[in-house]
């Protein structure tokens, strides 16, 4: 039986609808990569690497269904992810490391720098005064993972009384820029955020 | 010390970095550095580091050329753990304890030295993780993207698991034994890695609780100080660091036995998702071969050469290994030569007399005792484990 003018003519509508979604849906991968590759890359360094070392994801060739379902599995497993992070990170993922993408990619990394911090606040003057009860909300949230319950060490070094904390100008450069396998945190915590947890360690 | 950095040459299935560096983890404990330091000295000039997958915690797998030995040596055994070693003071020989308990008449501790008092018993054992070849999975599959490496064969000596259970008891209900190490996720959502074997596994007399390997102490990496080894399964069961022993009425719990580390009963329709109960647990290593020389990629002068490598199949021995240049149209027997022991590998070789010049393939597979037959291609499955496919080099052949 053939379908009648009618069907075919609604059927076309919904194909024609159809291809407009996918198009739109679908991301042009490079423009992805300049728009969200630098907010993409840190949130892969201060949340991903956590756990693992970055090359874990830069290794992977999967499509966007898989990087969803690999994104939430790590959400559940206590990746301090927001639902916002979630879907950037989906896209800054499935665009650059799909199952197409070359062999050889540019390390990690060279988009930081291009593009603006994650966090957009009015800095703190250099003395900001830390507050200790807002700080061990920010250090619950990203460093106890490494540095342990009540910052008495885990992975990387207690903080609970390490001579660090009387340190004020390294503690702060530590936190921003790094040090050995501790990640740079300069695109995640504001000079507040710092001083708070340093206010906070210093009552541990 | 963060790492010296060494490229290998890209060629065209080694894309990955290979770094003689240390994973960033390490660098935070001390001890553990020195202990890794001293396990990794090279045996020879000629050794080649392992090729780092995953930095942090260490994955790394071992460069085929070393396949050439019988036993792989420890400090280039393939290195693959979830969370890297425990912190050194939970496996240190004052503290560390193994607990045998669950379904069993007489709960038991055991000290090194006390799980000395039963037999040692040394064998030779191929050890794979499940993911070894997940790179040659299509479509591509997420994981640690192992290529031909996360294998080796080591002597292991321990005692039996087996006269460790019979010491405790094993009540009647007991139908798998369950283990657990010391090793624990840096964020505690994270599900912990335990894992069961069915009873009869367990009280194999194969089946070992390990302290050495080829002679020595177990290394730190390599689960020190007791292991788990499964003799002819996949390396998932043979749990590093172990602390706990537990005989249970049911299959262990938790992500890494109902979740992880489970194939699709049938081959699975490739990309799609199979239903859980259409799964069953990783256990036995299928048959499979590898060239270990030439290297791909490598150059050789005209007249003769030898092809060589290994093949190993689960918990049965090897039959046949054959090498073919027109990519699976022709075959032509190896020779199967060195040491034949169930478990461990076959070493074998083949005499090729390479006249013509020009580029070739050349493939190898293998044939267990019962038959199986390596595939030109693993089928497909959700996790990507279990491959098995022909193994390949390309080799250029040019005038003397």
């Amino acid at each position: 039986m053939k379908p009648s003018r009618g069907i075919r003519c609604v059927f076309h509508i919904c194909l024609l609808a159809f291809t407009a979604i996918t198009a739109f849906s679908q991301e042009d991968p490079g423009s992805v990569s300049a728009t969200i590759g630098p907010r993409g890359e840190k949130l892969i360094i201060a949340r991903c690497t956590v756990c693992h070392s970055a090359d874990l994801i830069t290794q992977q060739r999967l499509s966007r269904t898989r990087w969803e379902a690999t994104v939430d599995k790590m959400k559940h497993w206590g990746a301090e992810i927001s639902d916002q992070d979630a879907d950037l990170l989906i896209r800054y993922l499935s665009a650059r490391y799909h199952p197409d993408a070359p062999a050889n990619l540019p390390p990690l990394g060279h988009e930081i720098g291009k593009g603006e911090p994650l966090k957009q606040e009015p800095q703190a003057p250099l003395s900001a005064i830390g507050v200790a009860a807002r700080g061990a909300g920010v250090f619950e949230h990203n460093c106890q993972a490494c540095h342990g319950g009540g910052a008495m060490g885990g992975m990387g070094p207690r903080l609970a009384r390490n001579p660090i904390l009387k340190l004020d100008d390294l503690f702060r450069e530590t936190v921003l820029y790094g040090r050995g396998p501790m990640p740079a945190w300069s695109s995640m915590l504001s000079e507040q955020d710092i001083a708070d947890v340093r206010e906070w360690l210093l009552t541990r | 010390m963060k790492g010296s950095g060494e490229l290998a040459t890209v060629s065209r299935r080694r894309w990955l970095k290979t770094i003689l560096g240390l994973g960033a983890g390490l660098v935070m404990h001390p001890t553990k550095f020195l202990t890794w330091a001293a396990d990794m000295t090279p045996a020879s000039d000629e050794s080649k580091p392992l090729t780092v997958r995953v930095s942090r915690p260490l994955d790394a797998e071992t460069p085929a050329q070393a396949f050439t030995s019988f036993l792989t040596p420890n400090h280039q055994f393939f290195v693959r753990s979830h969370f890297g070693p425990p912190p050194a003071e939970a496996i240190e020989e004052s503290q560390w304890k193994l607990h045998v308990g669950g379904a069993v008449e007489r709960p038991n501790e055991f000290t090194i030295t006390s799980l000395q008092q039963f037999k040692a018993v040394t064998m030779t054992a191929v050890l794979q993780c499940s993911g070894n070849g997940r790179a040659y999975h299509r479509p591509r599959v997420p994981g640690v993207q192992w290529e031909r490496g996360a294998v080796g064969n080591a002597q292991w000596t321990g005692v039996r698991l087996r006269d460790v259970l019979q010491a405790a008891g094993i009540r009647a209900e007991a139908r798998h034994v369950m283990f657990q190490g010391a090793d624990r996720p840096v964020v505690p959502a994270v599900p912990l890695f335990f894992r069961s074997i069915p009873l009869e596994k367990a009280l194999h007399p194969d089946t070992l609780l390990a302290y050495e390997m080829n002679g020595q102490p177990l290394p730190l990496l390599h689960g020190a100080p007791l292991r788990v080894i499964t003799p002819g399964w996949m390396a998932e069961s043979c749990i590093k660091w172990l602390t706990h022993i537990e005989a249970r009425k049911e299959e262990a719990s938790g992500y890494y036995m109902q979740t992880a580390y489970r194939v699709p009963v049938k081959s699975a329709h490739t990309g799609t998702g199979v239903p859980d109960d259409a799964t069953a647990p990783v256990e036995v290593m299928p048959v499979k071969s590898l060239i270990s020389s030439p290297e791909d990629g490598q150059s050789l002068r005209a007249g003769a050469a030898k092809i060589q490598g290994v093949a190993w199949a689960g918990e049965t021995k090897i039959a046949k290994v054959e090498i073919s240049f027109d990519d699976g149209d022709t075959w032509q027997p190896a020779q199967l030569v060195g040491d034949d022991r169930l478990y461990a590998w076959r070493q074998w070789q083949f005499l090729w007399q390479a006249t013509v010049e020009g580029t070739f393939a050349i493939v190898c597979r293998a044939t267990d005792e019962r038959g199986n037959v390596q595939p030109a291609a693993t089928s497909w499955n959700p996790s990507g484990f279990l491959w098995n496919g022909w193994d390949r080099v390309t080799v250029r052949v040019h005038p003397s």
